[in-house]
C-alpha cells in the first residue's frame, strides 16, 4: 500500500556481514547508504528524513554486505522514536558501524561516537560534508583524528562520491574492535579532540552564508519569503498552465483521442461497452486525459520546487522564522515541513512527523493537513478547474482552506491537553543542491505518483463510465438531490464527484469539469471536494499511526465541513453576487 | 542576564544551561561563547552562533540561560 516505506524485501544473506550506518541527523548518511548500495532512498537538508530503517546489500569484488540506514540521532538514551529504533538495531548485534560524522560540526557529533564505542563493534569513521566544511574555512586533521578515536576515518564528500570507494573496501577490510577510550566528560573529552583537529580559518563569507543569516532575520527573511512564495506558485501554476495547454492536452485531443476513438468505433458497435471505453466517462479516454494531461504537469513542477527548497536546507529557517505565528495554533516552528510536504501527498508528510512532534503535535498537523490541505493532484484539479474561470476563484478557494487550517488549528491548539514543546533546532547547512540527486528524487516522486495514482483513478474512472451509462447516475442523483441541489445548488450529476472523492481526493473535482457550471457552482463544488474525505492512502495512514477513533473523528469531522461550508458559501456568494 | 534579552553584535558566555537532553545533546552548555544573530517575533526563538554552527533556541529555554557579556 504505501511504499514510501521501505523496509527490507531483501532476502538476507546469511554469511554477510552486518554493518550499521549510524551517525547524528542530516549529517548525510542516506546518501552515502544509496552511493554504497546503489539504491534510492529519500534524502533532505534537515533532521529527521528517515524516520524507519532501510537496508540495502553492498557488493563489492564478490563479496557482500548487509548495510542498514539507520535514524539520525544525538545519543543513545532512547529519548526518542528513532533513538529506540537505533538501540534496538545495536543490541541485535553487528559486525561493523560505519558512524558518520559532519565536518562542519564536529564537536556535537564526536558525543555519539564515543557512545558507539562501548558496544565493542568495529567502526570505521566517516568524515562528511567535507566540502562544506572548507567552504566555511575549517580545516580538519583526518589522521590525527584517527589517532585520537583509535579506529580508521575517511574524509568523504557523499553527494560527488568522493571518498566512498575507499570506504567500500574499508567496509570489508575492517575487524578490529576499538577499545572505549577512557572519558570523564563527553562533553570536555569532545570539545578537547575537536579542538586539537580542526583548525579554523577565517575566509570570506561567501554569499550563501550571508543568504543563510538573511533566510533567518525576520526583516529579510519576510521579504525573501514573498519572493519564494511567488516564484513557487509562478512556476506551477503558470508553467503547469503552459506546459499543460501548449503540449500535453494538443497531444492528448489532436492526436490521442481522436486515434483511440476511430480505432474503436471501427469495429465496435455503438452499445454499452463501447460508451463505458470511449463515451462521455470513456475509460480509455479520461484514463489518459485526466492524470497525464490535467494533473501531472502540476504534480511534476510542485515536486521540482518543493525538492530544491527541501536540499537547500531553506525549510528549517522557514521554521525558525515562523515559530511564533506557528505556535499561535499550537505547534513548534519546524512542523512547517510535513504541513508544506502536506501539499505534495498527506502519506509523506504523516509518516514525516513520527521523527520530530510529540503526540499531540501530530495530532495537530495530521488533522489540519487532512481537513484543508489540498494535495498537489487535487491542486491541480483545482487549477484546471478554477484557474481558467477566473483566478479570483481559485485564490478564493485556498483563501478557505487556510483560513480553516487557522481557526481548526486554533480550536485544536485549546481542545487538546498539554502544551507545545520548545524548539531546539540546529539550522543545517544553506546548499546548492546537488542535481543529480535532485533529479533522481523527483523522478522517484513522479514514478511513485503515477504508480499509485493509476489504479485508484482507473478504478474510479470505470466506476463513473458505469453508473452514468448504465443509467444508475439518475438513480443516485435523485436519490441525493436534496443534499447536492437543495442544499449545495448544483446540478444533479454532480453527485458524481461525490461518488468519486472517495476514492481520490482530485477525482471529487475532475468531473465537475464537464459540467458547465457557473463560478459559484465551481466554488461550491471545489469547497466541498476541498474537505469531503481524505483519499484511501490516508485513511489507512491515518488508522495505522493513531488510534482507529482519531482516524475516524478526523474524517467525520472534514466531511461534515464540506456539506456545512459548501451550503454556507454557495448562500453567502449567490446573496452577493 | 538571560540569553533571551541578550543583544545583537555582542559576544556572551553561557550558564546555568538546563538539563535538557535534546539541548545538551546538540551541544548547547555552560561555558561556551556565544553571538547572538536574531531574535524572532512574536515570542519566536533566539538565534546563537556557536563557532560556525547556527542554533535556534526557544524563548521558554532561553529566558532560563544566563549569558555574561564578553568584553
Ligand atoms: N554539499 C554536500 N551535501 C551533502 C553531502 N552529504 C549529504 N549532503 C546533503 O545533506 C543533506 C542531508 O543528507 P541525508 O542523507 O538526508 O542525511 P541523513 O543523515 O540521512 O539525515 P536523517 O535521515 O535526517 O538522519 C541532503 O540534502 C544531502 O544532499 C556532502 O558531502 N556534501
Ligand atoms: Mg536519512
Amino acid at each position: 500500500m504505501d511504499c514510501h516505506q521501505t523496509k527490507s524485501n531483501i532476502k538476507h544473506p546469511h554469511d554477510a556481514k552486518r554493518v550499521l550506518l549510524m551517525g547524528n541527523p542530516n549529517v548525510g548518511k542516506s546518501v552515502i547508504f544509496n552511493r554504497l548500495t546503489g539504491l534510492d532512498v529519500v534524502t533532505a537538508n534537515y533532521t529527521g528524513t528517515t524516520v524507519s530503517y532501510h537496508e540495502g546489500l553492498i557488493r563489492h569484488q564478490g563479496d557482500q554486505a548487509l548495510l542498514i540506514d539507520v535514524p539520525g540521532i544525538y545519543g543513545l538514551n532512547a529519548q526518542s522514536k528513532a533513538e529506540e529504533v537505533a538501540v534496538h538495531m545495536l543490541n541485535d548485534g553487528a559486525d561493523l558501524i560505519i558512524c558518520v560524522l559532519d565536518a562542519t560540526h564536529l564537536e556535537r557529533n564526536l558525543h555519539l561516537a564515543f557512545d558507539l564505542q562501548n558496544y565493542a563493534i568495529p567502526i570505521v569513521y566517516v568524515l562528511n560534508l567535507s566540502d562544506v566544511a572548507k567552504r566555511k574555512g575549517i580545516d580538519i586533521d583526518c589522521d590525527l583524528l584517527s589517532k585520537y578515536l583509535n579506529a580508521p576515518v575517511f574524509e568523504t564528500v557523499a553527494v560527488k562520491n568522493i571518498g566512498i570507494d575507499l570506504l567500500k573496501d574499508a567496509v570489508f577490510k575492517t575487524h578490529q574492535t576499538t577499545p572505549p577510550l577512557t572519558i570523564e566528560d563527553p562533553y570536555d573529552k569532545s570539545r578537547e579532540i575537536a579542538d586539537n583537529v580542526t583548525k579554523e580559518t577565517d575566509v570570506e563569507i561567501r554569499f550563501i552564508e550571508r543568504l543563510s543569516e538573511w533566510c533567518i532575520k525576520p526583516k529579510t527573511g519576510i521579504p525573501i519569503l514573498f519572493l519564494v512564495l511567488m516564484l513557487a506558485l509562478g512556476i506551477i501554476v503558470g508553467g503547469g498552465k503552459t506546459l499543460r495547454s501548449l503540449l500535453l492536452l494538443p497531444l492528448v485531443n489532436n492526436y490521442y483521442i481522436p486515434f483511440i476513438t476511430t480505432l474503436f468505433e471501427g469495429f465496435l458497435p455503438d452499445n454499452l461497452l463501447r460508451n463505458i471505453l470511449i463515451g462521455e466517462f470513456g475509460v480509455l479516454i479520461k484514463m489518459i486525459e485526466w492524470p497525464f494531461a490535467l494533473i501531472l504537469p502540476y504534480v511534476l513542477l510542485f515536486y521540482i520546487v518543493f525538492s530544491f527548497l527541501e536540499d537547500s536546507g531553506y525549510l528549517p529557517r522557514l521554521g525558525v522564522l515562523m515559530d511564533g505565528l506557528f505556535r499561535k495554533i499550537g505547534l513548534p516552528g519546524n512542523n512547517i515541513i510535513p504541513f508544506i510536504l502536506g501539499y505534495g501527498c498527506a502519506v509523506p508528510a504523516i509518516l514525516g512527523t513520527r521523527a520530530s512532534g510529540s503526540h499531540r503535535e501530530r495530532v495537530i498537523v495530521v488533522s489540519l493537513i487532512a481537513i484543508a490541505v489540498p494535495c498537489t493532484a487535487q491542486t491541480g484539479a483545482f487549477i484546471t478547474l478554477l484557474g481558467d474561470r477566473s483566478i479570483f476563484a481559485l485564490i478564493f478557494v485556498y483563501m478557505i482552506s487556510f483560513t480553516t487550517i487557522v481557526l481548526t488549528g486554533i480550536v485544536l491548539n485549546r481542545v487538546l491537553k498539554g502544551k507545545s514543546r520548545p524548539l531546539i533546532l540546529e539550522i543545517p547547512n544553506l546548499l546548492m543542491p546537488d542535481m543529480r540527486s535532485l533529479g533522481k528524487k523527483i523522478w522517484i516522486k513522479i514514478k511513485h505518483f503515477i504508480l499509485e495514482a493509476q489504479v485508484p483513478m482507473f478504478l474510479g474512472i470505470l466506476l463513473a463510465a458505469l453508473i452514468t451509462e448504465t443509467g444508475a447516475l439518475d438513480v443516485i442523483g435523485t436519490f441525493l438531490e436534496p443534499l447536492v441541489v437543495g442544499w449545495l445548488d448544483l446540478p444533479k450529476e454532480a453527485s458524481l464527484s461525490l461518488l468519486l472523492g472517495v476514492v481520490r481526493r482530485e477525482l471529487a473535482v475532475m468531473p465537475l469539469l464537464e459540467m458547465n457550471l457557473t463560478t459559484v457552482q465551481l466554488i461550491t463544488g471545489s469547497v466541498v471536494a476541498l474537505f469531503y474525505l481524505p483519499c484511501i492512502s490516508v485513511l489507512f495512514i491515518l488508522v495505522k499511526e493513531f488510534k482507529i477513533k482519531i482516524a475516524l473523528l478526523i474524517a467525520f469531522s472534514t466531511f461534515i465541513m464540506a456539506f456545512l461550508f459548501g451550503g454556507l458559501i454557495q448562500l453567502l456568494l449567490n446573496l452577493v453576487m | 542576564m538571560h540569553l533571551y534579552a541578550c543583544k545583537k553584535k555582542q559576544c556572551y558566555i553561557l550558564n546555568n544551561c538546563p538539563k535538557d537532553v535534546l539541548l545538551n545533546a546538540i551541544g548547547v552548555r555552560d561555558g561556551l561563547q556565544v553571538s547572538i544573530v536574531t531574535k524572532q517575533p512574536m515570542g519566536g526563538p533566539i538565534v546563537i552562533r556557536i563557532k560556525k554552527r547556527e542554533i535556534a533556541i526557544d524563548k521558554s529555554l532561553a529566558c532560563m540561560i544566563t549569558a555574561l557579556a564578553v568584553t
